[in-house]
């Protein structure tokens, strides 16, 4: 609770709730505020789910615009509006990929992630690490989604089990272990490629 | 949960690479302008709004039932009038009686003969009673009883067909007599709704 006032009211800014306010009376200076501060999160869940870049910005877009057509449901002292938003979020996505959608794996190529170097490792040991790090990513999109869903919010968007389980609509244990689920899946992931590559260089 | 460093490292390459997707800034402009499209809305009042539109509502129906009431009453007095002054005019005939129509229509034409004398020969008997007037009447369209009340029709037919007698009871007709029991032939004007508006026995 402290924690969430403290993220809404950091360094003078208006919370969420005013902002939400704002905007319903109107202003788009509020609204593109709310969606600075949280259109990040939506577009890289989406994104990560859908893995298509126009997928994921058109539920962006539903998921904000949400906010002004189901203002009625936002209920401001009940839970954060990222929880909210990343909870319309979800069920948007979970539309899209009922309906096949995410049949479609090859539109998204993040190719502008470069591996940062690090001057004391060698090249062999970059190689292995950018190795690894592809298999990682190779294998969160082999993931369930229901475990994807889970450590794309607890491990790559760093929200508290809490608000994950608020956003997934399940008790936090139950985050818990689809958590560990996915982790445990990838780590064999992770062990079965650097395996590979072992008897490769042998 | 046991911790796995070396996943938890490569997670943590995969969040930064994650975090550096930003939101698309192509979306700020609608969604500001999709908030300044609100300013015209009175914030603060959503549910009062919402109720003057359910009030409006309801006086919009109000009126329109009324009216719609009052119309159909004044249509079914002009109609009314209209169907007891005019003998149908302009109607096209849309049905004739089908294969069998022939022979029927021709023994009915020959009987016929035969009945108009024995009707003739009765009518000082039968004259005075009003069903007779009325049937006699017949010979020209005369509008049914039945399509008292009916919304006026702008487009009729006048549909060709066999009735016994005592069926035409059910159109608000007496047939007097042997007429009960007779196979005749009649015209109805039909509207377009398929009820019949007028009636004639083709003697």
């Amino acid at each position: 609770m402290f924690e969430r006032l403290r993220r809404t009211r950091r360094d003078g800014e208006l919370s969420d709730g005013e902002l939400h306010r704002a905007a319903l009376k109107g202003s788009g200076e509020a609204m593109a505020a709310i969606y600075r501060r949280h259109g990040g999160l939506i577009y890289r869940f989406t994104l990560q789910m859908s893995r298509n870049e126009t997928v994921a910005e058109e539920i962006t877009q539903e998921v904000f615009l949400a906010l002004l057509t189901q203002m009625d449901r936002f209920d401001a002292t009940r839970g954060a509006l990222s929880t909210w938003l990343c909870g319309i979020a979800r069920r948007q996505l979970w539309k899209y990929l009922e309906r096949g959608g995410n049949a479609n794996h090859g539109d998204f190529e993040d190719e502008s992630a470069e591996e940062p170097i690090c001057p004391s490792d060698g090249p062999a040991q970059l190689l292995l690490r950018r190795e690894a790090v592809d298999a990682v990513r190779a294998g969160l999109e082999q993931l369930p989604l229901v475990l994807r869903e889970a450590l794309v919010l607890c491990a790559l968007e760093e929200m508290s089990y809490e608000d994950a389980a608020q956003v997934l609509a399940v008790p936090v244990g139950t985050v818990r272990s689809r958590l560990h689920r996915a982790k445990a899946q990838l780590a064999g992931l992770l062990r079965a490629e650097m395996g590979n590559t072992a008897r490769r260089r042998a | 949960m046991r911790s796995n460093p070396e996943l938890d490292g490569i997670l943590t390459e995969v969040r930064r690479d994650h975090r550096a997707n930003d939101a698309p800034a192509s979306l700020e402009p609608v969604l500001r302008a999709a908030a300044e499209g609100r300013k015209a809305v009175p914030a603060g009042g959503r549910p009062g709004f919402k109720w003057s539109w359910a009030a409006v509502t309801a006086l919009l129906l109000a009126f329109g039932i009324a009216g719609g009431v009052w119309q159909l009453r004044t249509r079914h007095q002009s109609t009314d009038q209209q169907v007891q002054s005019a003998p149908v005019p302009q109607v096209r005939v849309e049905v004739v009686v089908p294969s069998e129509s022939a022979t029927e229509k021709r023994s009915v034409t020959a009987s016929s003969k035969r009945e108009a004398g024995a009707v003739r020969s009765r009518a000082p008997e039968l004259a005075a009673s009003p069903a007779q007037q009325r049937w006699n009447a017949l010979d020209e369209f005369v509008p049914l009883p039945v399509s008292e009340g009916l919304v006026p029709a702008s487009d009729l037919s006048v549909v060709r067909i066999k009735v016994r007698g005592s069926d035409l009871q059910q159109y608000g007709l007496d047939a007097p007599g042997d007429a009960a029991t007779q196979m005749m032939l009649a015209e109805f004007v039909v509207g377009e709704d398929g009820l019949p508006r007028a009636i004639r026995i083709v003697r």
